[in-house]
This record gives structure tokens, sequence and C-alpha cells, in this order.
């Protein structure tokens, strides 16, 4: 039983990893990280998830982002 | 104990790779099957890793793990964010990854599968993981300094100058050619063309969608969009069944491309937001998708290779694309072995989120050897089909003939034996009209991956489906780089007649961003209507044109690379760098020599000129072709310019460059760099 519990605890966290892993890869997790990286930042105004997400786009579409 | 074993093992795999490799350069006869490609290729990279990336870490950049790199020195959650590495490798990978590792192997199919395996693994190995690998740490180094801006501070500032010129006029090449692919995809196919145009209102929804109602939630939309792109790839088949809508749908190539520059304008004139960035969250995944669809197919299939090592092309006479196996094979497969553009990303994002400088082997080096995997398996997926049809969809019509009958007597008589049954067979079973005179590369993959997907699921009922998922999905991607790189062209252009005229350079100045868009696609809508009204079909100039641009760039990358590692007094182990430089520097040059000077007319630009001068003038063009055929000579003209100016460039920043390692090696100690001081990781072993 102990053993069935710890094989699920073990896959419940392995899918919890890849499913992070995916919303770093893609940009869904990307405000959590600039929030919790601003949040350490003393006299810096957090943007709204709005404001950070246009901020990131013109950012990243103002310089070279794919390949041929 | 344990290493031997660790030893034996690593021997083993080496053993698997050379019996791979042998075994595809040594068959003859009948098909061999795909697994030999998987098998040499997989074993190859493995060691290459194992060792070659190894030494390269160790004693030629000695990597420092104590060092902290510039996500950790600068960590502000927006430019620079320490990411994880699995991570790091899937942004990377899925920014070096566009068509051109599918398109250029698919091209060079027409020596035979062997010169082109062969160059994807080698040259992936020794030069083009090399260049991700060196230029990836020299920007960490440098707090993620772009590519220009190494060559100025370390090779001189002309170099710095020349580096972004050449970045300009090769992107602006590249978006003329992947445009050019499109439009062979598209023309005469409503159904294509259909699921291609409603990807443009699915993208606008989609960005409304993550603008306004969910910001920045990727993941939802992306689902909902892809929802939505295949209903769209489902849907295409009804409009193609509907005479009424089909003929809507069913444009020539000049009204392609005319379309496909005002989309460009429009994604570079238009908030960000709306149109570019949920296109690419859309291509993303269905990138993602289709390249480990397409991996687990052909490991699944195994299908049989049909196309022969190497075929009687080989002389430079292929109806594909005009030159020898030496040095278009080279140039024709650019990304998936070396591309310059690699070192663009290299020295773009990826340096300022890496977390540590050892992790920098794992995702430069090893992120292009899967690039270099996707080459394979595409050359694995052109190659399956007979080499009659293969050659039937890659010809041009001036070469193989408009009509079924008339391509496959031609083909035929090459000794790939072609009916014109198959032909019209094989178009009806895909669902188009016709699969004749298609250079570009996309439709032969296309029906490649469309055979190997119905072989695992739907068999033949789904090979109409198949085919035009995987055109959907090459066109996407294509779109993504043409108008991700129309904007960042756009800045460029922005900032160079900014120097002019200081308003233009004001990025937010309306005036400005329509009169830079415009002028953008303007530059590379020319190089497309010129592909599309050539008679050889556009892409026996224009391909090699981008391929040769792209191997300069890597040239200029490293240039950069061995400069800085002479700084570093590595001397010992320059050959890392320099072999591969020399040898971009030979292809490149013969055939920016050969693109010119040929006196084959098929080959080179001036003779094909002139010979188009002297049937005008002999009375042997009807008069009202003259006109056309004068704009015809005008372009090829005018690519032999270009192609000279590109090669002047490059050797002005190797004269540049040389006249420094002069200097380094005279002085006998170790030059000035410009690395940003060291500072001690603040991160124990593990974060």
């Amino acid at each position: 039983m102990a053993e069935k519990m710890e094989n699920r605890k073990w896959k419940i966290g392995l899918f919890r990893k890849l499913w992070q892993g995916l919303r770093e890869w893609s940009g869904d997790a990307a405000y959590e990280t600039y929030a919790r990286c601003a949040a350490r930042q003393r006299g810096v105004r957090v943007l709204s998830r709005e404001e950070f997400y246009v901020e990131q786009l013109q950012k990243k579409y103002s310089r070279v982002s794919r390949c041929c | 104990m344990k290493r031997l074993l660790g030893i034996l093992a690593w021997v083993a795999v080496a053993a698997l790779g050379a019996l791979g490799l042998g075994t595809i350069a040594l068959h003859r006869g009948e098909g061999l099957s795909a697994t030999w490609f998987v098998l040499a290729a997989a074993c190859s990279y493995l060691v290459a890793y194992r060792l070659y990336s190894a030494f390269i870490a160790a004693k030629l950049l000695a990597l420092d793990n104590t060092r902290a790199t510039p996500a950790e020195r600068r960590d502000d959650g927006r430019d620079f964010v320490p990411t994880n590495k699995w991570v790091l490798f899937g942004h990377h990978f899925a920014a070096i990854a566009g068509p051109g590792p599918l398109v250029g192997p698919t091209l060079a199919a027409q020596f035979g599968y062997l010169p082109g395996t062969l160059w994807l693994i080698a040259g992936a190995a020794f030069a083009g993981c090399v260049q991700d690998f060196v230029i990836l740490f020299c920007s960490i180094r440098r707090d993620g300094k772009t590519l220009g801006e190494m060559a100025k501070d370390e090779v001189s500032k002309r170099g710095g100058t020349i580096a972004g010129l050449a970045v300009l006029a090769i992107m602006i090449i590249l978006l003329g050619v992947v445009a050019l692919v499109i439009v062979n995809a598209l023309k005469s196919s409503p159904w294509a063309t259909f699921t291609l145009s409603m990807t443009i209102p699915i993208a606008l929804l989609l960005g409304v969608y993550l603008r306004f109602l969910r910001p920045g939630r990727v993941i939802e939309a992306s689902v909902i969009g892809v929802a939505l792109v295949m209903f769209a790839v489902v849907a295409g088949q009804w409009v193609a069944d509907s005479p009424a809508w089909a003929a809507k749908f069913t444009l020539g190539g000049v009204t392609l491309a005319f379309a496909l520059i005002a989309y460009g304008f429009a994604a570079s004139a238009l908030p960000v937001w709306l149109l570019l960035a949920p296109r690419d969250y859309l291509s993303a995944f269905i990138k993602a998708g289709a390249i480990f669809s397409l991996a687990a197919g052909i490991l699944l299939v195994r299908p049989h290779v049909l196309m022969p090592p190497l075929t009687r092309f080989v002389d430079g006479s292929g109806p594909v694309f005009a030159g020898k196996i030496f040095p278009f094979c080279f140039i024709t497969i650019a990304c998936g072995a070396i591309s310059g553009f690699h070192s663009l990303i290299s020295s773009g994002t990826t340096p300022k989120m890496i977390q540590r400088e050892g992790q920098a082997r794992f995702i430069g080096y090893g992120a292009m050897l899967l690039e270099s995997f996707v080459g394979v398996m595409a050359m694995v997926a052109a190659c399956a089909m007979t080499p009659g049809v293969y050659f039937a969809i890659n010809s041009p019509a001036t070469i193989v003939g408009a009509t079924p009958e008339a391509a496959a007597a031609t083909i035929s008589s090459w000794g790939y034996p072609l009916t014109a049954e198959t032909m019209t067979g094989l178009a009806h079973a895909v669902g188009e009209q016709t699969l004749l005179n298609r250079a570009g590369g996309a439709p032969s993959l296309a029906v490649g991956m469309a055979q190997i997907f119905s072989s695992t699921i739907g068999g033949e009922r789904l090979l109409s489906i198949w085919y035009h998922f995987a055109i959907m999905f090459e066109a996407l991607f294509i779109l993504t780089v043409l108008d991700a790189g129309t904007r960042v062209g756009r800045f460029m252009v922005q900032e160079l007649l900014g120097r002019v005229w200081k308003p233009i350079g004001r990025m937010n100045w309306y005036p400005a961003i329509v009169l830079s868009s415009g002028l953008i696609v303007a530059l590379w809508g020319y190089f497309l209507y010129q592909g599309v009204v050539d008679p050889l079909g556009g892409i026996n100039s224009l391909w090699p044109l981008f391929g040769i641009s792209n191997q300069l760039l890597a040239a200029v990358a490293l240039v950069v690379a061995t400069t800085i590692l002479l700084k570093m007094g590595k001397l010992r182990w320059i050959w890392v760098t320099l072999v591969p430089m020399v040898w971009l520097v030979v292809i490149t040059m013969t055939a920016s020599y050969q693109k010119i000077f040929s006196t084959n007319p098929r080959m080179g630009f001036l003779s094909n000129a002139n010979t188009l001068a002297a049937q005008i003038a002999a009375g042997k063009i009807p008069a009202a072709k003259i006109g056309e055929m004068q704009r015809v000579i005008f372009n090829l003209r005018l690519d032999a310019v270009v192609t000279a100016v590109l090669a002047v460039m490059f050797l002005v920043l190797l004269v540049e460059a040389v006249v420094q390692w002069h200097a380094i090696l005279g002085r006998g100690r170790e030059a000035k760099l410009h690395e940003t001081p060291y500072v001690a990781t603040a991160w124990v072993e593990g974060d």
C-alpha cells in the first residue's frame, strides 16, 4: 500500500514538473517568474499581467528570435 | 570495473554508428531501411556529444561553473531570467529549428541520399554544433552581447558594421526564398490556400484573447488555436470539393506572392500582440508536434529509402537546381549542418537565460545535434518516395514539361521510371489537381510525411488530410519566419535610416513604421517576385543564393569565435573553429564564383543573362515575351551583384580579422578581451 502511494506521489511529482516545464517553455509562466523577481526589488513598480505581456512581446520581436 | 563498462558501452555505440554509416554508404540495389539512417545518426551524435563536445568544453573553452552567468548576476525577471536547462534547451531548439533543415535536405536529395546525409551528420558534429556552442559561450562571457557587437569589440569596428549589414542582407534574401517555398506549395491548391488563410483570423482571435481576455495565458490560447487550425485543415477539403469556393481559393503564383507581401507588411506594421505573436505560439506547438510525430512515424513505419545513394546529377546537371555536388550540396544544406543564423540566436536570448556556463555544452551543442537529426528525417522522408515522383514534383516545367505525360517521358529517360498515371493518381490521392513542377521542397516533403503518417494512422483514406496537415505545418512556420523576420528587418532599416534622419529611427512613430515596413517588404518581395516569374522556377537561383549568404554568416561567426579564442591564448586548439571556418570560406567562395561566372547558363547568373540577351538579339523570343525576358535578365544581373557584394563584405571582414590575428600572435601574449569580469556564483551546486 505504502509502495503504491509512493509510486502515485512520484507520478504526480513528475506530471507537475512536466507541466511546469511546458508552462515555462511556452511563456505561460513568464509573468509569475517576473512577479517573483520584481517582488524582491524595492522601489520598482510591478507591471500588471497585461502590461508585462505586451512589453515582453515587443522586446522579443524586435530582435532575431526565429531562425530559418 | 564501472569505468571499464562505461568504456565498453561507448565502444559499442561507436561500433553501431560505424556499422550504420558503413551500411548507408556501401548499400547498393533495393531500398534501404530508414532504421540504418536513424542508427547512424543517433550513434554518431552520441559519440560526438560524449567526446568532441566534452573536449571543447574542457580544453578549448574551460567552462567554469563557479562563474556567475548574466542570468544570475542581472536577474530581472524580464531579459535576464535564470531558466531550467531543459526548458532553455526547448526554447533554444524552437528558436533555431525553422524550415531550413526540412527544405535543404529535401532539395539536396537530387544528388542521392548519401552526400546530404553524411554532410548533415559530419557538418553538424564538427561545424554547426561547434559554432552554436562557442558563440553561446562567448556571448555568456559578454553579458549576452550580439554577434555584431562582439565582432565590433573583438575584431574591429568595421567588422561589426559588416556583420550588421550581412545580417540585414541575408535576412532579405532569406525572407524572399522562404516566401517562394510557400508560393510553390500553395499555387493552384485551394485546400492548402484555404487552410493557411484561415490561420490569419485564428491568430487574430488568439491575439485578442491573449491581450484582453486572458493576458499571457499562452497554453489555453494555443490549445484553442491548434484545435481551430486542425478544423481548418479538414474544412479545406470541403472548400476544394465545392466548385464555387475552390475557384476563389485557386490562386496563381503572382497573386500569392502579392498576398504574402501584403501579409508581411501587415505583420510588421500592426501591433505585435495582434497577429505576429499568436501565430508564433500556434506555430511553436504545431512544429514541436509535427517534428516528434515525424520521428515517431519513421521509427514505427521504418520506410525504405528508394532514392539511390548517388544519382547521375552529382555532375551538376540536376533538374531541381544546377551545380555539382561540390560545393552545392554543402550550400543547399545549410541549416541542419551549419547555419549562420543560429549564431544570432546563440548570441540573443539564450545567453541571458542560462544558469551555469557548463550548460552551454548541452544547450549549444546538443540543440544543434537535434536540429541535424530533423534534417536527417527530412532526407529520409524525401528519399522514401520513388525517385521519379521526387523529380516530377521538384523540377520546373521548362525542364520536364508541364503535363504528366511529358514529365513521365523526360524523367523516365533519365533512368528513373515514372508513368503519367502515377503522378495523376498521387495528386488525386492527396487531394490536389497536380503535383508537378512544385520546386521548393515543401510539397515533396509533405508527400513523404503524408505517406509515413498514413502508414501509421488512417491508411490511404487519410493521405490527403495528412498531406494538407504537412503543408499547413510547413507553411505555418515558414510564415512565422516571414513575419518575425520582416519585423526585425524593419527595426534594422529604421536603425540604419535613423542615422541619416533621426525621426525615422523612432520605433513608435507610425509614419516611420509604415515607411520602413514598406521598404523591407519591397526588398524581400522583389526577390520573391523574381523567383515566381523565373522560367527555371526561382528555387534554382534563389536557394543557392540563400545558402551562400547563410554559410557566409556562419563564416563570420567562426571568424569572430577564432579571434576571441586566439585572444584567450588557445592557439593549440584553434583548429576547432579554424578548420570549419576555412571549409566554409572554400565552399562559399567557390559557389559564389560559380554562381556569378560559370559559363553554364543554368548555373551562372551572368551567362544565363547573356544567353537570354543573345536570344532576344537573334529574334528567338516572341515580341510579347521580350519585356518579361528583359526583367529576367535584369534580375539575373542583380543576383550576380548581390552575390559579389556579400562575398566582398566577408573578405573585408576576414582581412580585418587576419590582421588582428597576426598582431595577437606577434605580441606573444594574451590580447585584450572584452569579457565581463569574473564574479563567483552565489548558487550552490545543484541550484
